[in-house]
């Protein structure tokens, strides 16, 4: 057990600096650079500028510059606003996180709700209710939703504001927005589950002993059928909490998830490397706790794990 | 999406305007244009920064209601004849926000800081007009120390071929306290090691820096600690060692145009105040001239220019001074200086500053309200050169002051209470909301979050609902649109399309009038390059400054002092006259056989749309196109290397001046020349412009500048920008200009006013 976890920590810091070199060599290999403007700017002062941040260096002697700063954990500093890459990640990190969490939350328990429900009353009407309502989840993108809601919400019923950070009210409909298409997904995957294994044997012995088909599901299928669920939601949360570019522009708010966009437009090398490789490390570690969790949940991957 | 939702039916698109008691008369919460780079005037970029700049910091003039300079911390000035000395007189009243007086040294302490190499100012170019600022920043020139060859000490020289070394690179042989100028070396707020090499960026006493508190040269090193750095003042003799002193330095005297020429008031340098070591070896070597003048007190003497020799001005301009023999001589590292001396600030006493232009500049005094050129407090950018704007940290010198700052949320400012005009502020609290999405401010403003949004905060979507197409013509009275000094036009890279007739017939091709079809915000279509107001809507008063009627189509540029700059015509519709032009270029083999490549930014609508309509009007005249979208940064890129045929682009004027603002990007160096368009008779008229002292021949050799440029169609003006705002009708005082550099504040609140 422990040797897995090691092991598996060591490979999480080869793929943090597996993530720092794609995007240092993809990024440098797309045309244009940090100081590029549409303004007249003589030869004299961009390169002044372009200087400051050492980019007239041999690309390897930045590239090693980054690495070894990125060892002793420095993440380096953003060339267009002179802030820490480090402060920015501890400044707006948390916005999204408690956003994500939010909505992780709501999706985790009403999609689980959902989708048992779905599976209970299989091929009903409330199965089809459930399932066409997910489809409509996932088929609609938040910058479509999250338009609605503010239209509707925000604008016309004047009920919650329409952006900004402001108070715990100003976080529901971003997290509706951002929630939707997990609640979706985790029904469709917890109802796909609890399918799989209502005809195993365990289940057979479960009603065989008397048990009423709810309790079957809720104590002893939903454990095991929600493996899938566990899975994605390794993946899905380190989504949510590293924000999302499209809410947080929508509804303004200071979150990470605008820096994945808008640092790579900009050409600002080190936050695009520092968000990357901090997404890289969050999504790293919640994969071993997944992994963990799954033989917490089912005892039959625990036998057969290292 | 406001249309489906139903729309206000009432006057006002914002909803606060009904509820008087809710505000709150000394606060103003402003939707901005998103997250302020830096609040730094020397570092800050962006247009969301600089307005928020202009309210923190006063410069020596500030932009006035109309955009055009009044006095801040200058009362007034001097402008000698030849249009190249500008001498300001600053107020004795002006304080920073810890108290201290706001002087002549704090403007040019600025001033040197954004002109450094390492400060990597992206103001820098505010500068250029002044002497030397350009060549200091590209340590091209450098000041001597002992004399050499022909040259004095104190001469400003220029470097020939690459600079090799770092002349201004120094240690210490024991620990530098760095400290503010004058200070115990117990106040030292940062300490650098034995032997750290530092970089020597000012000594006292020099033509505009302060003077020495004891005596003693002072020297300002730069220590690059950490990713950020430090600065701080030390005496001069603690810099004894120059790593690179041995190091060789091949130079000539500096071209006139970069040699600034007035006389401080009769201050001296003293010897060890170029901040080394008395010489412990014989000086440079010189090549073929007397060694230097050992222990010798360089003064700076005014320039001796030798004149008159004829056919020897290679630096040279027209009406300039000839620069005569300049024979190159080889000296020591250790005998040069990259001084602040060389740049053509002087500061004759502590009120009083003077700046010298290498060419007449009839715009230099609106320069000095921009951010490049405003004051800022060396106590607080030595010690945190990159963080020193934080709330934590920043002294201030305008009529707010920083008291919060969280990033990408809000700014809040209130009223300074050291400001000099404090009295006039009339808002103790203004609250800048920073919205980087275009629909979420409009949204923050129609529920009430915000009393205004800064310019183009709308996003075009909601234009159509907002201005009145939706509703019948009836626009929302709190929905105000204003002409902006910006203009969008196409460049043909004159290169690749090197045919001129095939240029015209592209510029001829194209009916402008369809434009508000795709832009919805009262944008003005202009076949002219230099953007203005338009003459219809123009007083009885200024057409006649402007020398138009009420029928002259067109746009005129209202500037300071009552000048008016009246555009050429430009190439407008004219579909036979196209297909003349097409006819001549196919005759010269002018029309390339492959589609013409049409390149616009992805992600706009409004410019998909234009280059649609392009390809169509193109068409008709028989010029197939073929559209290309692009990035922004990549299209940035090809189109600074020239790689491309025609690009959408646009241009807007930081500053009201046809010339330094737009027709400066026709010239054949410019940096903003993308279509590489390069033409004799334009530079040559652009250079006269230059030298004429007399505002209104100037307007008219740029007119002519102009009209050349315009019939070689290098580029193609399409429309005028406009500004959007939404203000709701108790702001007062809002007052939109050509720049969009509104005094905001000047604006107060008057929760009983009704409709403007």
């Amino acid at each position: 057990m422990i040797r897995f976890v090691a092991g598996r920590l060591v490979a999480s810091v080869a793929i943090v600096f597996a993530v720092a070199t794609a995007s240092f060599v993809l990024l440098h290999a797309a045309p244009g650079g940090p100081f590029d403007t549409e303004q007249r700017r003589s030869a004299a002062v961009q390169r002044a500028m372009e200087d400051r941040y050492g980019l007239h260096q041999p690309l390897w002697r930045q590239y090693g510059h980054a690495m070894a700063a990125l060892a002793h954990g420095d993440l380096g500093v953003s060339m267009k606003r002179d802030v820490s890459v480090a402060r920015l990640i501890a400044e707006h990190g948390p916005i999204s996180a408690l956003l994500g969490l939010l909505a992780l939350a709501a999706a985790l328990v009403l999609g689980v709700a959902a989708g048992a429900v779905a599976a209970w009353r299989r091929n009903t009407w409330v199965d089809h209710l459930v399932m066409t309502g997910a489809l409509i989840g996932i088929s609609i993108p938040a910058f479509v939703l999250g338009p609605l809601l503010i239209a509707a919400i925000s604008l016309d019923l004047g009920w919650l504001p329409p952006a900004r950070v402001d108070g715990a009210r100003s976080l529901i409909l971003p997290a509706i927005t951002l929630g939707a298409i997990y609640l979706a997904t985790i029904a469709r995957l917890t109802r796909g589950g609890l399918l799989d294994v209502l005809d195993h044997d365990f289940v057979r012995t479960a009603r065989a002993k008397g048990l009423s088909e709810r309790a079957v599901i809720a104590r002893h299928a939903l454990r095991v059928g929600i493996t899938p669920v566990v899975s994605y939601l390794g993946p899905a949360t380190a989504a949510l909490i590293s924000g999302s570019f499209v809410v947080e522009k929508i509804f303004q708010i200071p979150g990470l998830g605008t820096y994945f966009v808008t640092s790579v437009a900009e050409r600002d090398y080190p936050v695009v490397t520092g968000v990357f490789v901090f997404y890289a490390a969050l999504l790293a570690l919640l994969n071993l706790v997944v992994d963990l969790a799954y033989g917490a949940l089912d005892p039959r991957v625990r036998e057969s794990s290292p | 999406m406001l249309a489906g939702c139903g729309l206000p039916d009432g006057d006002y698109f914002g909803r606060a305007a009904g509820r008087a008691d809710a505000i709150d008369p000394t606060h103003f919460r402003w939707c901005s244009q998103g997250e302020p780079d830096h609040l730094d005037p020397t570092l800050a970029w962006s247009t969301a920064s600089w307005q928020l700049v202009a309210t923190l910091f006063d410069g020596l003039t500030t932009f006035g209601r109309d955009g055009l300079p009044v006095p801040g911390l200058a009362t007034r000035w001097d402008v000698a004849d030849d249009l190249r000395t500008f001498t300001f007189h600053l107020r004795h009243d002006a304080h920073w926000s810890n108290g201290r007086p706001v002087t002549a040294y704090d403007v040019a302490h600025s001033v040197f800081r954004v002109a450094h190499p390492l400060t990597g100012s992206s103001n820098a170019d505010q500068l250029a007009s002044i002497k030397g600022a350009t060549a200091y920043l590209e340590r091209r020139v450098l000041v001597l120390r002992r004399a050499a060859g022909p040259y004095r000490a104190g001469d400003v020289v220029e470097v020939v071929g690459e600079p090799a070394v770092d002349v201004s690179a120094r240690t210490g042989a024991r620990p530098l306290a760095l400290r503010d100028l004058g200070g115990a070396p117990g106040a030292a707020y940062a300490v650098v090691p034995p032997g750290a090499p530092v970089t020597l960026m000012m000594i006292s006493g020099g033509r505009a820096t302060l003077p020495s508190p004891d005596g003693a040269a002072w020297a300002y090193v730069f220590w690059a600690r950490d990713r950020e750095g430090v600065g701080g003042w030390v005496p001069a003799r603690e810099l004894d060692g120059e790593p690179d002193g041995n190091a060789v330095v091949r130079v000539r005297r500096a071209a006139a145009k970069d040699t600034p020429i007035s006389r401080v008031g009769g201050r001296r340098v003293p010897r060890d105040a170029a901040g080394g070591a008395p010489d412990r070896a014989p000086g440079g070597a010189p090549e073929g001239a007397p060694d230097g003048v050992p222990g010798g007190v360089p003064g700076v003497a005014p320039r001796r220019v030798p004149g008159g020799v004829p056919g020897a001005a290679p630096g040279g301009l027209p009406g300039g001074t000839p620069d005569g023999d300049r024979p190159v001589v080889t000296v020591r590292a250790r005998d040069v200086v990259h001084s602040t001396d060389a740049i053509g600030v002087a500061v004759p006493d502590p009120y009083t500053i003077v700046f010298e232009t290498a060419d007449p500049t009839p715009y230099f005094v609106a320069l000095t309200a921009m951010i490049g050129l405003r004051a800022s407090p060396i106590e607080a950018w030595s010690r945190w050169p990159r963080r020193w704007d934080r709330p934590e940290h920043i002294i201030t010198s305008g009529p707010f002051h920083l008291v919060a700052w969280e990033e990408r949320d809000r700014i809040e400012l209130v009223r300074s209470p050291t400001y000099w005009d404090r009295g006039a502020v009339k808002l103790a609290r203004f609250t800048s909301l920073s919205m980087d999405d275009q629909a979420a401010s409009t949204n923050a403003y129609f529920t009430g979050a915000c009393d205004a949004t800064a310019a183009n905060t709308v996003p075009s979507s909601y234009l159509p609902a907002i201005n009145g197409e939706l509703r019948g013509g009836r626009a929302y009275k709190d929905y105000q649109v204003a002409p902006f000094l910006g203009v969008y036009f196409l460049w043909i890279q004159s290169q690749k399309l090197p045919n001129r007739h095939l240029r015209r017939a592209l510029a001829l091709a194209i009916d402008r009038s369809a434009v508000p079809r795709f832009t919805h915000g009262g944008e003005i279509p202009t076949a002219q390059l230099t953007p203005g107001t338009p003459i219809a809507r123009l007083s009885a008063a200024e057409r006649a400054a402007c020398g138009v009627t009420e029928a002259t189509p067109g746009v005129a540029l209202l500037m300071a002092d009552g000048q008016c700059y009246v555009p050429p015509p430009g190439l407008d519709h004219d579909p036979a006259a196209a297909r003349r032009e097409l006819a001549l270029a196919r005759a010269e083999g002018g029309v390339p056989d492959h589609p013409i490549e049409y390149r616009y930014n992805a992600g706009s609508e409004g410019h998909k749309q234009i280059a649609e309509y392009l390809q169509a009007a193109w068409a008709q005249i028989g010029v197939p196109v073929r559209i290309v979208a692009q990035e922004w940064n990549s299209l940035l890129d090809d189109t600074q290397r020239g790689e491309f045929e025609i690009s959408r682009f646009g241009n807007v004027g930081n500053m009201v001046d046809p010339e330094s603002e737009f027709l400066v990007l026709l010239r054949c160096a410019s940096a903003g020349n993308r279509g590489r368009y390069c033409s004799p008779r334009f530079e040559q008229l652009m250079d006269e412009a230059r030298t004429l002292t007399d505002p209104g021949a100037r307007n008219a050799r740029l007119r002519d500048a102009e009209a050349v440029m315009i019939e070689d169609a290098p580029l193609v003006p399409i429309y005028i920008l406009t500004q959007k705002h939404l203000i709701e009708p108790y702001v007062q005082g809002y007052a939109t200009n050509l720049i969009d550099q509104p005094p905001l504040w000047r604006i107060w609140i008057d929760p009983g006013a009704r409709p403007r």
